[in-house]
């Protein structure tokens, strides 16, 4: 084959849409802050958009520790865009954010009272979850979030699909905590990540299985919260 | 320059009515009129009087008889048959106005209401009503106010404009003059109370008025002439205090050319500092700032449906036409509003109101539209739709921004105006509570050191963050191990609860679906004795059997309750 060819043929391939198999796809990624996650992942880190799907046996396992190195990363970042929490289970805790090096001014919390009524003044019963996936959304969609959280029990796939297209649309990172019984669900979800908690010896830290990746690694990667978290 | 110099012809009185008061195009310019006998200045009615450049130019408007025709605004033509007499009722029923009918049979400005009725028996005396008249006024100085925006109101009938930096805009100063006299005949309200207000024009904002109010013609934009001009007009013109008036008619002064030979001294010393300030004012050897009248301009507007209307796609289709004639009343004025109720009416309920509140002004009809399709989806209507309404709330400024190259979020890319929309359009949906910030508060107790904040928005914020950005601190520096000097706060939760949840404990260990290992503490927080929520508690960091670490306390006075506060998340 020629080297012109060959050459052309490289190109195409790096494109970032085109994934092959068992390849790592070229995705633009931010820095976790846990080494050994950074090189399990695809392209070396969180996907800098698109939805990543966390899902965890309890609640409270360590799951937002996960994230606040590319939180606190993502809220110092300029131009200014919104870290939107949605529909958290409980109130972030403002000391700790800061503590952790997260810019609380960019932090915009979304709560919805389950009681809204819709128009049409009948309630269904997923309503609730309906108005978080909707909040989602338009976070994601909007260009004005640099990240959104959000803690919804149910989401079907084609929600999650919307999500993952408004995602990449808004150019901004998605994720959504979910509980493990979902994990053996199909989802559109670009990342999902299983995590389990680990304590040992009073080192707490958690296994992480990347249940679906474009690349990433099949084995289970151990990490513990650093110094600071611990 | 002498007065004596000056060569004055006066107007006739019944002149002055059918004309108001500005020059024509054929007519004569100016009947009140002073030729310097030398050296000879272009007249007063050419343009080139301005070469004298008088700082300011005020045209002055009286409105005649403005007590009558505001009764006559509100009453029908026929409950009006009687000769009709406007009382004050502040002023122990003067009369203060009459109609021609009871002028001829001999009621006179000034009279008691009871000499009134001797005059004759059949009269209809009212009292005036002042809010009607500041609502004509206010009426005129609308149409005033699209000349120049320094207009103000003299209450309670005159008005004054300062005209000076609109007239190369208008085309000159006649066409300016021409068209304002023409706007104010145009306008249906003023024309159906067949008010005629009478213009004036002066280099002084109280010479022009007090021409007005004396009826004359004055044309005039030089300073030097004024005096002259001024001469023949009566004294209460001025319209000082009436015992004032009094004092300087019975020392001989009628006209303001006796007013202001008298000598300044003594004037100063017999009448006080504020009338020899207010008689410099007029002759513009002080200066006579006026405040500015404050227009308060609203969008409303309303739309009648052919049918009753209940979906709400059609009732957002439907206001459409209004939202762009919104967009349209906003684009022109370069400003923006924050708030925009719409009101539906039905047939039977009352009328429906739902109220959109923005973060920073808006005039896009296509982000009110986005705004109202989510409020609408929450909104009940009680019945269907017959008639739209929407008022804007007040009118702010907003600057206009360039719309990016790149598309939201490219590059790192964010234009301005997103992070408010984003909230705006969340609480359009959720409810303004729904969303919100968060802060800290300078409080040892944890329920009290974070609180709700309103969403940080806009270019503070980037400033805000620019500096903390650039003093010297990395961005890494404090996710990692090498924020010791904080430790304190490391050790607090991510996850606060809302309400602490006690904890059943077994022989003093604390237990939460199995019993809990305390891995670091205590911690006491003893606070808050002053505002009534004194907390004694000690806190420890415990790990449950799943592999959860969470921040509970002991209370360190009564029960020694354990209780459930955080969790490290």
């Amino acid at each position: 084959m020629p080297a012109a060819n060959d050459k052309q043929l490289q190109e195409l391939l790096a494109h970032p849409s085109v994934w092959r198999g068992r390849s790592r796809a070229a995705v633009e990624t931010v820095p976790t802050g846990f080494t050994a996650l950074d090189a399990g992942l695809p392209g070396g880190g969180w996907p800098r958009h698109g939805l990543v799907e966390i899902l965890t046996p309890r609640p409270g396992v360590g799951e937002l520790y996960l994230l606040l190195p590319v939180l606190a990363a993502l809220s110092r970042a300029t131009p200014a865009r919104w870290c939107t929490w949605v529909s958290p289970p409980h109130e972030p805790f403002a000391p700790a954010l800061e503590a952790h090096g997260v810019a609380l001014d960019r932090m915009l919390i979304v709560r919805y009272s389950q009681g809204l009524t819709p128009h049409d003044g009948r309630r269904r019963r997923s309503d609730g979850v309906h108005m978080g996936l909707w909040a989602l959304e338009q976070a994601l969609r909007s260009g004005a979030c640099e990240v959104a959280l959000a803690w919804l029990s149910r989401a079907s796939p084609r929600a999650i699909r919307r999500l993952q297209l408004a995602a990449e649309q808004g150019r901004a990172l998605g994720v959504l905590y979910r509980s493990q019984r979902f994990a053996h669900l199909a989802s559109p979800a670009m990342l999902r990540v299983l995590l389990e908690p680990l304590s040992e010896g009073g080192r707490y830290g958690a296994r992480l299985r990347l249940l679906k990746s474009r690349g990433g690694s099949r084995e289970p990667i151990d990490i513990t919260w650093t110094a600071a978290a611990a | 320059m002498h007065p004596r110099s000056f060569r004055l012809i006066f107007p006739e009185p019944a002149s002055s009515e059918s004309d108001n008061g500005f020059p024509g195009s054929s007519a004569t310019p100016s009947v009140l009129r002073v030729r310097p006998a030398s050296p000879p200045p272009k007249g007063p009615e050419s343009q080139g009087a301005l070469r004298l450049e008088p700082r300011e130019l005020w045209v002055a408007a009286h409105v005649p008889q403005l007590p009558l025709l505001a009764i006559r605004a509100v009453e029908q033509a026929a409950s009006l048959a009687r000769p009709l007499v406007i009382v004050d009722p502040e002023n122990r029923q003067r009369v203060i106005d009459a109609d021609p009918e009871a002028r001829a049979a001999g009621v006179r400005i000034g009279m008691t209401l009871g000499a009134a009725f001797a005059a004759v028996p059949g009269i209809d005396a009212r009292p005036r009503d002042p809010v009607r008249e500041l609502e004509l006024m206010q009426r005129l100085a609308g149409i005033a106010a699209t000349f120049t925006p320094q207009v103000s109101i003299e209450l309670p009938d005159g008005l004054l404009l300062e005209i000076k930096p609109s007239i190369n805009l208008f085309g000159g100063l006649r066409e300016l003059c021409r068209r304002l006299r023409d706007a104010c005949r145009a306008d249906p309200l003023l024309s159906q109370v067949r008010a005629a207000p009478h213009f004036t024009l002066a280099p002084t904002a109280l010479a022009a008025l007090a021409a007005a109010r004396a009826g004359a013609r004055c044309f005039i934009t030089d300073v030097a002439v004024l005096p002259a001009r001024l001469k023949p007009l009566p004294l209460a013109a001025l319209r000082w205090p009436e015992e004032q008036n009094a004092r300087l008619t019975a020392m001989g002064v009628r006209t303001l050319g006796e007013l202001m030979r008298l000598p300044r001294a003594g004037f100063a010393r017999r009448f006080g500092p504020e009338m020899l300030a207010d008689l410099d004012r007029l002759l513009g050897r002080r200066a006579d700032p006026r405040a500015r009248l404050a227009r308060r301009e609203r969008y409303r507007g309303v739309r009648d449906f052919d049918h009753e209307i209940e979906d709400h796609e059609r009732i957002l289709q439907a206001l459409a036409p209004l939202l762009t004639e919104l967009e349209h009343f906003l684009r022109v004025r370069q400003r923006g509003i924050t708030a925009l109720q719409c009101r539906f009416h039905h047939y039977r309920a009352a009328p429906t109101r739902c109220t959109l509140r923005l973060a920073a002004p808006e005039a896009s009809a296509e982000r009110f539209t986005n705004l109202l399709r989510e409020r609408l989806a929450t909104l009940v209507l009680p019945e269907p739709v017959r008639r739209c309404e929407l008022r804007g709330g007040a009118l702010t400024h907003r600057t206009e921004t360039s719309r990016p190259l790149w598309s939201p979020g490219e590059l790192g890319h964010a234009r301005a105006g997103e992070m408010p929309a984003l909230v705006e359009h969340l609480r359009a949906r959720l409810g303004a509570a729904a969303v919100y910030g968060i802060g800290r508060a300078a409080q040892h107790r944890p329920e009290h050191a974070w609180c709700i904040a309103e969403p940080a928005l806009g270019a503070e914020m980037g400033r805000k963050m620019g500096t903390s950005l650039f003093n010297g601190e990395s961005d890494a520096e404090p996710v990692r191990g090498s924020s010791l000097n904080r430790d304190v706060p490391i050790f607090r939760p991510l996850w606060l609860l809302g309400a602490p949840q006690p904890l059943e404990a077994q022989r003093g260990r604390p237990r939460r679906d199995g019993p809990l290992e305390l891995l670091a503490g205590p911690e006491r927080i003893e606070s808050g004795w002053w505002d009534g929520a004194d907390v004694q508690r000690d806190y420890y960091i415990a790990g449950d059997r799943h592999g959860a670490r969470l921040w509970i306390y002991r209370e360190c006075t009564g029960t020694k309750q354990w209780f459930l506060h955080g969790i490290f998340g």
